[in-house]
């Protein structure tokens, strides 16, 4: 398939070079076999990116490398074929087919010693096949770009915002994971901690502010009837394959056993003298039920326990109506943030919400599993990412070239 | 309206569109029988359409979460592409594929019924939730569609019967699905960053979800290239595999076991 090269640069007057997909193709392939060469002699260790500032003085040099080359040797072959189509294809190819395997195959879950391991297919995003072809990946769209940014043309603007905004959002987010801090915050109720964990290592780190605990809450979904069939473990589906949440008046039918109907629905109650609960605070959800089994009708407690409190489940035949409990609807931390001036701040930490501070991002991250809605442990993420503005410009850039493409397509659809 | 009422629902849409797709053949003749197929066809569709928004009402959530659910969209929007590809282009055979892959899907959602659960975990309850998951929809939607007239086309080519006017309409819906795939992919990468800290973890989803992306602006690359359109209409309908195992096939995969989209359904 030896053909004629149009460069990208399209209308923009470049040398022709005689080169095409087959040379392409092989150039990848040699670029993956060097990476997993290089893989299998250090042992699959990966590469290791520079950190600050070395990833920036990278980031710039690289740059500047691509600016001069593309603007010095516009007309050389060998340049024009590197930013050309044919190897941009090639290593788009390429980086389907890398992160094919990485989406195949569980990263970090094989033995050290295993051939996957040691070519570090477990660790296809952190290797050096993934970096290489990346990085001419990103030469040759970075020669693409200057050629049609140099001279500027306004008609050009979608291919610049789409190409410009991948290579900064590409170049600017890997090069940027090593100055990403992830770091785990645990915080107890009544208590105030400005000391964050490395999940990986579990080396601890001090935040330049701290964090006092002043509340955990969790909100649930109502707690869900279900009918359990203790000879083969498993929950029977009700005839209107409808999971119903408890509540007062709901009844719930199982054909050919019989049926439940809810008299009375206590969210939070304790158990009191007779055997009755007792509505209060941090009790446990309590539900009066009448249960019709064909014809023999029964009323009885049921409630989903807690921590210090059994369920209590009623038989109906040779099956059970539990009450299970519902699933975590939103879970949040009130927190008082003091920075190092001891300036004060309070704040809700929420999923979905995170909160700013000198420079953090904190989330809510998790809780005491076993504890549920009683647990008096929040887990808080500390979130740094000083490249995360580049990045954003990146993904802003291709939603504006995005726009543009469309809007063209729309049109050229429109005179098709 | 609940699960419990799908089956007359999805047998009723079907129902319709297969009256619709029977009335084309007298409607060749006649202005009535044409006025009523579509009559019926569009039916079938809303139908889903009702289906859909009272089932949304009932929830009391985006029904949105499950792959069941993302299914009964895709069964209620691809057949509006093949109507609106017969209004804008006049070509009429593309809406009859499009209906017979509503109704799999629907079959799919008949014989593995989902459970009605209005629980949405908090990381879902999410401003980007609704505007990620339609743009991805719709991008799947039209990438659907581009590959079945793909396929079309290759048989077509076979029978010596090359049509440029169909290359250049699954070429345009290639277009258009690469356009909300690309806002799709971005989303859901700003959403993540709000929800789980970052915006790029290489999750099995997130590296499907960025093959596919690749494999399309590989397809883009080709055009520019100008490569022979009647090679392309093998792309684009080969394409549409890697899509499907995004959207569910990645669930299958030895990878799949860390990931946090490996919702129910």
């Amino acid at each position: 398939m030896e053909q004629q090269v149009e460069s990208m640069s399209g209308s923009n007057n470049t040398g022709a070079a005689t080169a095409g997909f087959k040379d392409a193709a092989l150039f990848t392939l040699v670029a993956i076999l060097a990476g997993l060469g290089i893989e299998i002699l250090t042992g699959g260790g990966g590469i290791d990116m520079p950190g600050w500032p070395f990833n920036l003085v990278f980031l710039v040099v690289f740059g500047s490398l691509i600016f001069a080359v593309g603007l010095l040797y516009r007309e050389h072959p060998l340049i024009s074929w590197l930013g050309g189509i044919p190897l941009g294809l090639s290593l788009i190819v390429g980086l389907a087919l890398l992160s094919l395997v990485g989406g195949v195959l569980p990263q970090d879950k094989f033995p050290p010693g295993s051939m996957v391991a040691m070519l570090r297919l477990n660790g296809m995003f952190s290797s050096w096949p993934f970096a290489l072809v990346t990085l001419l990946f990103l030469f040759n769209l970075g020669l693409a770009l200057v050629w049609k940014t140099i001279p500027f043309r306004a008609a050009n603007l979608q291919f610049m915002l789409f190409h410009g905004g991948f290579w900064i959002a590409l170049s600017c987010g890997l090069l940027g994971a090593t100055q990403l801090e992830r770091l785990v915050v645990p915080l107890y109720e009544g208590k105030a901690s400005d000391v964050a964990y490395n999940r990986q290592t579990e080396e601890a780190i001090h935040l330049p502010f701290s964090i006092y605990l002043k509340d955990f809450q969790i909100e649930q979904y109502a707690p869900k009837f279900a009918l359990y069939d203790p000879a083969n473990d498993r929950l029977v589906e009700p005839k209107s394959k409808l999971v119903p949440e408890i509540g007062k008046g709901v009844k719930v039918e199982w054909p050919g056993l019989g049926s439940v109907t809810v008299l009375d629905y206590l969210p939070s109650a304790l158990p009191g003298a007779h055997g009755t609960p007792v509505p209060g605070d941090n009790g446990v959800a309590f539900a009066r039920v009448r249960i019709d089994e064909n014809g023999k009708v029964s009323e009885r407690w049921i409630s989903s326990g807690g921590p210090r409190l059994k369920p209590l489940f009623v038989p109906m035949g040779s099956y059970f109506i539990v009450m299970a409990d519902g699933a975590p609807k939103a879970f949040r931390s009130e927190v008082m943030l003091t920075g190092a001036g001891g300036e004060k701040r309070m704040e809700t930490l929420e999923v979905n919400k995170p909160v700013d501070m000198q420079g953090w991002k904190l989330y809510q991250a998790g809780y005491d599993e076993s504890a549920g809605r009683w647990s008096t442990l929040s887990l808080v993420e500390a979130v740094r990412d000083p490249w995360l503005p580049a990045v954003y410009v990146g993904f802003f850039m291709i939603m504006a070239g995005n726009v543009l493409f469309f809007w063209k397509g729309v049109k050229k659809m429109e005179a098709a | 309206m609940t699960l419990v009422e799908f089956p007359a629902m999805a047998l009723a849409a079907v129902v319709c569109w297969a009256a619709g797709s029977l009335l084309q053949i007298p409607a060749k003749n006649s202005r009535i029988f044409g006025s009523l197929s579509w009559l019926f066809m569009l039916g079938g569709t809303l139908v889903l359409a009702w289906f859909l928004a009272s089932y949304w009402i009932a929830l009391e959530r985006p029904p949105l979460r499950t792959l069941g659910e993302t299914r009964l969209w895709y069964a209620t929007l691809i057949p509006v592409v093949g109507f609106l590809v017969e209004y804008r282009y006049k070509i009429g055979w593309l809406k009859y594929y499009c209906m017979g892959l509503a109704t799999v899907f629907l079959g799919i959602n008949y014989l593995h019924p989902d459970v009605f659960e209005k629980a949405l975990m908090p990381a879902l309850q999410s401003p980007w939730f609704v505007p990620h998951v339609v743009v991805y929809l719709v991008g799947y939607v039209l990438l659907a569609a581009s590959a079945v007239s793909g396929w079309h086309n290759v048989i077509q080519n076979f029978r010596g019967k090359r049509s440029e006017k169909g290359e250049s309409m699954s070429h345009y819906l290639a277009l258009l699905g690469f356009v909300l795939l690309t806002f799709g992919l971005i989303f859901g990468a700003l959403w993540a960053k709000e929800a789980w800290g970052h915006y790029w973890t290489w999750d099995p989803k997130e590296t499907w979800a960025f093959i596919s992306w690749l494999a399309y602006l590989g397809y883009l690359h080709l055009v520019a290239r100008k490569t022979d359109p009647r090679k392309l209409q093998w792309y684009l309908g080969l394409s549409f595999f890697v899509l499907l195992v995004c959207w569910f096939g990645v669930n299958y995969l030895p990878s799949a076991q860390n990931s946090v989209h490996t919702y129910s359904g």
